[in-house]
């Protein structure tokens, strides 16, 4: 599902980011990436969903090889990837309906299934009630739902979380949690990028470990090392 | 066509729901075309001025009295034969004197001593109105070497020297003119395009959030088009609106001060109606167009 070969990424001369870091992710998986600050986790994420490119290496997505990918197909891309991120990334003009049918509609999906889709992902996430509020009249963890339910409009392959519950009390990180649970038992590839230690340790999935841009260890049902 | 509906979607709720912004920005846009209005008034009116003052300036042949209307009017055809002179109007006895009462209807002291004259002292003439008061000059040439006998006299010895002076004013204003109006003009589209980048800015979240959940490019930009394409219409029918009722009261002032001349603004306005506010439209709306694509496209880059 994702393979990365020997990928490097600098954002100046001196300083790489990420270093010769090799992975691979079987589709289904729940993987975690853990590591401190600047250990480049989330230059990680965006290097798989196109938003920055490797200097060396391979990345490669299903059959995208996005080292090589161009401008033009970069949409098509983040429509297979589901990405949340740790200030959700909603639009504070729109209602939390409409902010997931936003992502269908840019795509020009058609109005019956944008009509099909939004309210049963609406419903996955528990927000079938809170529809068409603001983002503003709604908790940070319903914010994050509708985030969530955002990313899964397209049906993703891989749902990519970006310090998803950086934001969140311990009631609603781990509401959230359990809903990336759910949504990777439905089949989905989830990857879960978080510094949080006894999120890591309590779902006792995948750990990948980063340190100084280096993955430092790879445990099929790890624990928070650092 | 849905993609169509779905873009003056987005692009109607984004102007409604930032509704203050869309008020700052079609307000600037507004003030950027008042001026430009402002500045094509000012020069309509600096040239009807110019033009009046200089059909002001009569160039005169005065005729011997006693001289039959015929030979007046032979004369007449013969200035009328150079491709400069446009008309040649001719005043005879009995007109110049009902036009000299006219004049003087408001001071008796003038009307008794013409009374006490006891006749008609005033000649015949023929007025010479050129083709192009720029070339007076040459008329007057024409007109000093024009050999005939039944000329008394050639009223037109200063006219040389206030039509060189007022020529040469024309041209300076035009000069200043011309610079002054590029400076505005150009201070005015920068502001709209300033404008226009600091409403995008405010939608940089929007747009990186459409760019993450995989719009298209058509998707990113065009929404933004649209609005400027709505703020470019907004702005001009507005300023259609408040420009029209302006003009109307601006006339009766204007007439009022260039008494006898044509100045038409209102007229002007509405002759070039689709010159003057199309072409203001479509400026507006290429600036905004170009503002909104440099805009969009530096937040796009994700």
């Amino acid at each position: 599902m994702i393979t990365l070969e020997n990928v490097s990424k600098a954002y100046t001369k001196k300083n790489k980011i990420v270093k010769d870091v090799s992975l691979a992710v079987k589709p289904g998986e729940f993987v975690s990436i853990v590591g401190q600050s600047g250990a480049g986790k989330t230059t990680l994420v965006r290097l798989l969903i196109g938003e920055e490119l490797a200097d060396e290496g391979r990345v490669l997505v299903g059959d995208w090889d996005i080292t090589k990918i161009s401008s033009r197909e970069v949409p098509f891309l983040r429509r297979q990837i589901g990405v949340i991120f740790q200030d959700f990334k909603l639009l504070p003009k729109k209602t939390l309906q409409e902010n997931v049918s936003f992502a269908l509609e840019v795509c020009g999906a058609g109005a019956a299934k944008i009509k099909k889709i939004v309210p049963s992902v609406l419903k996955i996430v528990g927000l079938e009630d809170k529809a068409r509020r603001y983002p503003h009249e709604v908790s940070g963890g319903e914010q994050q739902r509708a985030a969530i339910a955002r990313a899964l409009v397209h049906q993703p392959k891989i749902l990519l979380a970006d310090e998803p519950t950086g934001n969140l009390d311990a009631i609603n990180a781990d509401e959230i949690i359990n809903l990336l649970l759910r949504i990777n038992r439905f089949g989905t590839t989830v990857i879960l990028v978080t510094h949080n230690k006894e999120i890591v340790n309590r779902l006792n999935k995948r750990v990948v470990t980063m340190e100084q841009g280096r993955v430092i260890s790879d445990q099929a049902h790890g624990k928070y090392l650092l | 066509m849905l993609s169509l509906y779905r873009i003056i979607k987005f692009s109607l709720q984004d102007i409604f729901r930032n509704i203050w912004l869309t008020i700052v920005t079609i307000t600037i846009l507004l003030l950027a075309l008042f001026s430009i209005n402002t500045l094509i008034t000012v020069r309509l009116i600096s040239d009807s001025t110019v033009a009046a003052v200089k059909e002001k300036i009569d160039i005169s042949l005065f005729i011997k009295n006693e001289t039959p209307e015929e030979e007046i009017l032979a004369l007449r055809g013969k200035i009328l034969e150079s491709a400069r002179v446009k008309e040649v109007v001719y005043v005879s006895k009995d007109e110049a004197i009902g036009n000299f009462r006219e004049k003087y209807a408001n001071n008796p002291a003038i009307l008794a001593a013409l009374k006490e004259l006891g006749r008609n002292p005033l000649s015949p003439s023929l007025t010479v109105m050129p083709v192009d008061f720029n070339e007076s000059n040459l008329v007057i040439n024409e007109l000093k070497i024009l050999d005939s006998p039944i000329i008394e006299s050639r009223d037109f010895s200063d006219n040389t020297v206030i039509l060189q002076k007022i020529n040469a004013i024309t041209d300076r204003v035009n000069e200043v003119g011309i610079f002054i109006i590029s400076i505005f003009i150009l201070t005015s589209l920068l502001v709209v395009y300033n404008a226009i980048r600091v409403a995008i800015y405010t939608h940089r979240q929007e747009i990186e959030i459409m760019r993450l959940v995989g719009a298209s490019n058509f998707f990113i930009y065009f929404p933004y088009l649209f609005s400027a394409l709505v703020y470019s219409l907004i702005s001009v029918l507005i300023i259609i609106g408040i420009f029209y009722p302006f003009l109307s009261l601006l006339q009766p002032y204007l007439e009022a001060f260039l008494v006898d001349s044509q100045v038409g603004l209102l007229a002007y306005y509405i002759d070039n109606f689709l010159i003057i506010f199309g072409a203001q439209f479509l400026v507006v709306l290429v600036i905004n167009a170009l503002a909104s694509l440099f805009a969009v496209r530096k937040y796009a880059k994700i």
